[in-house]
């Protein structure tokens, strides 16, 4: 299909991107510091796209996987991988806790559950000094421990280093999403999405669904979270508060919802587009909010929805041009 | 000790007037119009933005200007409500994005003209002091409460006895029925929308003086009137009414307690154990089906 | 001696302080299609939602071949084999109608799921999908398979979701007044397709409906509810000329 093609190309143009951008560091700090928000966006895709659940609080389910790793890594001394996977567990914890009493409720409470949970998260990450450092934060968080592989050295501490390992663990993700999506569970969660009642009456445990769905969403999350402060070398509150929870689902309706690709597109539009455009910081809100007002009105599907119209418009063109023509 | 919790109860109904004034704008625009306006948070800081422009550009007066800013927030949310939330009425999710839209630039040009630190206004009120015991506290408290007794006396008189507030609870009912009466459901709509927003600008018009007026101010607000609505009922008119002001007044009660920084936890902690316990509120109708 | 396929003692059920179904028993022995009716109030769609597990008997029994049922959800009843339709006509309305079909019989267990499709053969999947095909030449849709089933006709969509409940190859189909919004026209269309898939499957049909013509025609058993209770059972003919299945109406 056309949408694996586009999946390929933009494999391969990350894998190249060091290359691409040799000469301009600054544009490989941001496309990483994007990839870095597109995996949070991926587990939002999971929970929004797929399963239709809303939740305004998830940059919080970020900040504990963060939290977590960089603790494991800079006090404990644990290497990168296990400490990234117990990131990734902690988030899913916190999303068991959180889901199991709260997705039984109908969908405008949730959403405002998830909002609270978020408001929650923040002001413990803002006040366990202990833990987290308070508002201050944690930091000189170390980056990954690099290794050898026969002459060849690989390392983190470099720009084009992490990027790769950003890159490589984007696409892990990617790839998760992608078997989870096609696989019998995914066509049940997109079963809850359309009908709640009727997957129920066909057999499927709606709550048993909306809470893996959850879990997994938020455990991927913390994934992210680990890698924006491995990349930052510093965990703060701030980059997890209600603001960025808002930009998360902003990026994911950007690039396209229920899209493979659309989390990976809206994260590099978000966080790209306004440094290419030299927007200042402060009008690049003010842009977005625009932009999401027109997408909330004539384009809910995202860029890659706008994309996919636009290439069924053409196609169907030429289908009927050809029925004319036999 | 009983000076202290006599303080907080006084601060608490302050607090959870402003909270009734916002839960009363979010429940009218929930109830007539099923929509969710998370937006209301920088509507109402707005509204202290406005206040403080008019006080210092054109009269001084404090009461003019409250005026002039809850006139000039129903004129914004007649332009929303046509512009945004029109098209979106029975799109849940799109109404959020939408929301979430409004909120971005709406605080973010608010940065751009008025810049990003605070604003103060000092009317008299604010500055004269009023002794209760051993305690004293602003006229401004009190203005507050007052004010919005005065506003939440207006309300019920013109729901229960004007025309127009007796088509918003038709609609509100049943917009179908209400049709077939005769009352044009967007006029309702686009009426419930201004008066929301008048209320909100006037929250932020009591508030703004007292504190401080800054692009954040809304947001915490927001959050709790949302909690009061919920924790209310949704829907519900009074449920507003005992939401705000339970939860104004359990806020500053518990600081006597816990540390300050806690607080909006306390907030959302009641509210979530609301939800798990009996979502539909206090004052609300429990939904058929629901077990 | 045989156990009934299912049977439903002393079923009763009020909502605030209105009683619904005051005491309701009835049982289906072999396979046929069920009617049941009744006039407005009767309870017969509350102990329809009852048996299919959407609400809780305040009193009472239902069991599915002697197994207990009631109180259980919706999703566990269809793993039993208990498929349903609903009123208002539910299908998936992004899914094609291929993948409408097939979605009945995707094991939807959660551990379950991600083991299937990591192992699940190419022979199976190409069985299913033939089955599914077949399944949708049967109600004329076959060249609709790729479309999106929110693209169709109501009666089409009617159809569609009657097919895909017999995908899972239920025990018994619980049909929730089927005529409802079918033009005049296709409801012959309609009975006989129903007729014809009872052949093939030979399982228990209960038909809750409204349409008097319609559900007389095609059951071969009526089961009459009225004010909560059931007033008689028997064939359509006999239930017709009961007297007090025409005073419940006219009354």
């Amino acid at each position: 299909m056309k949408a694996t093609i586009v999946a390929l190309v933009l494999l391969v143009a990350g894998a190249l991107a060091p290359v691409i951008f040799a000469g301009q560091p600054y544009a490989l700090y941001v496309l990483t510091l994007a990839l870095c928000y597109a995996i949070p966006a991926i587990g939002l895709n999971l929970l929004y796209g797929y399963t239709g659940l809303v939740s305004l609080g998830h940059m919080g389910f970020a900040g504990v996987g963060a939290y977590t790793t960089a603790v494991l890594m800079k006090d404990v001394g644990l290497p990168f991988v296990p400490s990234l996977l117990a990131g990734a567990a902690a988030a899913g914890f916190v999303g068991l806790v959180v889901g199991i009493p709260c997705l039984r409720l109908r969908s405008h409470f949730f959403i405002v559950v998830t909002l609270a949970v978020g408001m929650i998260l923040f002001t413990l990450f803002n006040n366990l000094d202990g833990l987290t450092g308070g508002a201050e934060g944690l930091p000189g968080i170390p980056r990954p421990q690099g290794f050898a592989i026969g002459p060849l050295e690989v390392e983190f501490r470099s720009l084009t280093g992490f990027y790769l390992l950003a890159f490589t663990v984007t696409t892990l993700i990617f790839a998760f999403q992608y078997v989870l999506v096609r696989s019998d569970f995914g066509r049940s969660l997109s079963s809850v999405r359309q009908d709640e009642t009727l997957a129920a009456a066909r057999g499927v445990n709606v709550f048993g669904h909306k809470l893996m769905a959850f879990v997994l969403s938020a455990a991927i999350a913390g994934v992210g979270g680990a890698m924006k402060v491995l990349f930052l070398r510093a965990a703060a509150p701030l980059s997890f508060e209600l603001q960025e929870s808002i930009n998360l689902v902003l990026m994911l309706i950007l690039g396209g919802a229920g899209y493979l690709i659309g989390p990976i597109i809206g994260a590099v539009i978000f966080v790209g587009l306004p440094e290419f455009l030299r927007i200042a910081s402060e009008m690049r809100l003010i842009f977005f909010g625009f932009v999401l007002l027109l997408l909330a009105r004539f384009a809910p599907r995202g860029v890659c929805g706008l994309a996919e119209a636009a290439y069924k418009k053409r196609f169907d063109r030429e289908e009927a041009v050809g029925i004319a023509h036999s | 000790m009983a000076t202290a919790i006599l303080e907080q109860f006084i601060n608490g109904t302050m607090m959870g007037s402003i909270y009734v004034l916002m839960a009363l704008g979010m429940v009218l625009i929930y109830g007539v119009m099923h929509v969710l306006n998370f937006a209301h948070g920088v509507l109402f800081m707005v509204g202290g933005y406005i206040a403080h422009l008019f006080f210092f550009n054109l009269s001084g007066s404090y009461p003019v200007a409250i005026l002039c800013s809850m006139v000039t927030l129903a004129l914004i949310g007649m332009v929303l409500e046509r512009l945004v939330f029109r098209s979106l009425r029975d799109n849940l999710r799109m109404q959020i994005v939408a929301s979430l839209g409004l909120i971005l630039i709406v605080q973010n040009g608010v940065v751009q003209l008025w810049g990003p630190h605070a604003l103060q206004m000092r009317p008299a009120s604010v500055d004269s002091l009023v002794r209760v015991g051993q305690l004293s506290f602003t006229v401004q408290h009190f203005v507050i409460i007052g004010v919005v007794v005065a506003a939440v006396t207006t309300l019920y008189l013109f729901l229960r006895y004007t025309r127009l507030g007796t088509a918003m609870r038709a609609t509100s009912q049943h917009p179908e029925a209400a049709v077939v009466v005769g009352i044009d459901p967007n006029r309702v709509y686009t009426i419930t929308f201004m008066i929301a927003c008048a209320l909100a600008g006037l929250g932020g018009a009591l508030l703004g003086p007292l504190f401080l007026i800054f692009p954040q101010m809304g947001d915490a607000p927001m959050l709790k009137a949302l909690s009061a609505i919920i924790i209310g009922g949704m829907g519900s008119v009074p449920g507003a009414i005992v939401g705000g002001l339970g939860i104004g007044i359990l806020e500053s009660m518990s600081t006597l307690v816990i540390p300050t920084d806690y607080r909006d936890t306390v907030v959302f902690g009641v509210l979530i154990l609301m939800l798990l316990v009996r979502p539909w509120g206090i004052f609300g109708v429990r939904v058929r089906g629901e077990n | 001696m045989v156990s009934p396929i299912l049977e439903v003692s002393g079923i009763s059920k009020s909502f605030g302080g209105i009683q619904a179904v005051d005491g309701a028993s009835f049982s289906l022995g072999q396979p046929g299609i069920y009617g049941l009716i009744g006039p407005n109030g009767a309870g017969k769609t509350t102990m329809f939602d009852i048996i299919c597990g959407r609400q809780v008997p305040s009193e009472g029994e239902v069991r599915f071949h002697s197994e207990r049922i009631d109180g259980q959800k919706p999703y566990w009843l269809a793993r039993q084999g208990l498929a349903r339709t609903f009123q208002e006509c539910r299908v998936l309305p992004e899914e094609t109608c291929l993948d409408n079909v097939l979605f009945a019989a995707q094991d939807k267990r959660l551990g379950g799921e991600l083991w299937q499709t990591l192992t699940r053969s190419g022979k199976a999947r190409r069985e299913a999908e033939a089955e599914a095909r077949r399944l949708l030449r049967l109600i004329n849709l076959e060249r609709y398979a790729d479309q999106p089933a929110g693209a169709l006709s109501y009666g089409q969509r009617r159809l569609l979701e009657i097919v895909s409940c017999l995908m899972s190859k239920p025990r018994i189909l619980l049909l929730d007044e089927p005529a409802s919004g079918i033009n005049p026209t296709l409801l012959n269309t309609l009975r006989d397709f129903l007729v014809e898939i009872y052949e093939e499957t030979k399982i228990v049909f209960l038909i809750v409906e409204h349409n008097m013509e319609f559900i007389m025609s095609l059951a071969s058993e009526i089961i009459v509810m009225h004010q909560g209770r059931v007033l008689t059972q028997g064939t359509p003919e006999r239930v017709q000329s009961d007297k007090s299945v025409i005073d419940a109406y006219l009354g």
